[in-house]
């Protein structure tokens, strides 16, 4: 059991004590309105052994209380630490998103402007006759929509990006719905039913970035380890 | 020289298959997971890359079970990741993985990678 889980479980241990302890102490049933009312204007009838007791019980409720509030806090600690973190993750997953598909989009809107200018230069290499250029011309042109197919592999990288972010906001729903059921256990919650990625299908840590710098790390620990 | 290009992602699949065919290799057969690779894997299968963060199986439990198999044991095996800490790619390493290309990559980092794996496997 992990430390946030049992901090719920405790809170929640507190809270049915707490419940226990009043119900324990609370008259057969429960006074109405007009009688509350009829006693704060009459004298006390309670016994006098009642009213002694009154204080003492008081305490303990206080103290479970003050315990409930407790553990309130320290879960209220827990999941801020762990959730911010994963929020603030996220949001550069997301931003990241953002910025992939953008350096995507002009490396490909370049590599198109590009290409209609060796289709110019094949028009006019045509015209001239000039079969060396026009052999160049076609290289380049193959040069170019090759290196478009490889800018589209931003597409895998910011999938699994996103799929990350759909991870992390399933966790926040179970956290949160653990948490509303800690207050009314016997409320039904409806559940978005949208299913978490399989952790397997990405990596949290995939990205565009620095891919020069990473795979000198991996060449080099395979040269090293060979 | 079949190769067999694994990979969830058609996309990624697509890009690989025609670096591929670029570098004069026609010859590919092409699986979404780990598993289906392993039900496509036979002996005439010369190369495997593969991708490793994959439903059903992944790109290293793919790795461990070809170098389980007789006709798996020795055949180059390139995972192209986005993954890239320390930790992975020596447990990639350790899975039979013989080299490592990290996303987004390069034609040249692929044709070099291949390259140094068919010397390797040439010499013995």
């Amino acid at each position: 059991m992990t430390a946030r889980h049992e901090l719920l479980y405790d809170t929640e241990a507190a809270l049915r004590l707490v419940d226990h302890e009043l119900l324990e102490h609370r008259a057969p049933t429960e006074p109405t309105h007009a009688e509350v009312l009829s006693a704060l204007g009459s004298p006390p009838s309670a016994s006098p052994s009642a009213l002694a007791a009154l204080p003492s019980l008081l305490e303990r409720v206080t103290a479970e209380i003050q315990h409930v509030l407790t553990s309130l806090r320290n879960s209220r600690d827990a999941l801020q630490t762990a959730t911010v973190e994963k929020i603030q993750r996220t949001s550069e997953k997301l931003k990241e998103v953002t910025s992939a598909t953008e350096v995507a989009a002009t490396d490909i809107l370049d590599a198109l402007d590009r290409a209609q200018a060796h289709i110019d230069d094949l028009d006019s290499a045509d015209e001239a006759n000039d079969h060396e250029k026009a052999r160049a011309s076609r290289d380049l042109l193959r040069e170019e929509i090759f290196g478009i197919m490889g800018s589209l592999q931003f597409q895998d990288i910011t999938t699994q990006q996103l799929a990350y972010a759909s991870s992390v906001l399933n966790d926040m729903e179970e956290r949160l719905l653990s948490l509303a059921k800690l207050f009314d256990p016997a409320a039904a919650f409806s559940h978005a039913g949208v299913g978490a990625p399989d952790p397997r299908t990405f990596d949290p840590n995939a990205t565009v970035t620095n891919a020069d710098q990473r795979q000198a790390l991996a060449d080099r620990i395979f040269e090293v380890t060979r | 020289m079949k190769f067999l290009v694994v990979d969830d992602s058609s996309t990624m699949r697509r890009i690989v298959v025609n670096s591929l065919q670029r570098i004069g290799f026609d010859n590919t057969v092409e699986a979404g997971d780990g598993r289906e690779a392993l039900e496509k894997f036979d002996p005439s299968v010369g190369f495997v890359i593969t991708d490793w963060n994959m439903p059903n199986m992944t790109g290293t439990e793919l790795a461990r079970a070809l170098r389980e198999r007789e006709d798996g044991k020795q055949v180059p095996i390139l995972m192209v990741t986005a993954r890239s800490v320390r930790e992975d790619i020596i447990e990639a390493m350790e899975a039979g993985v013989n080299n490592y290309i990290v996303k987004p990559f390069t034609p040249q980092i692929l044709k070099e990678k291949i390259d140094a794996l068919m010397s390797m496997a040439a010499a013995g």
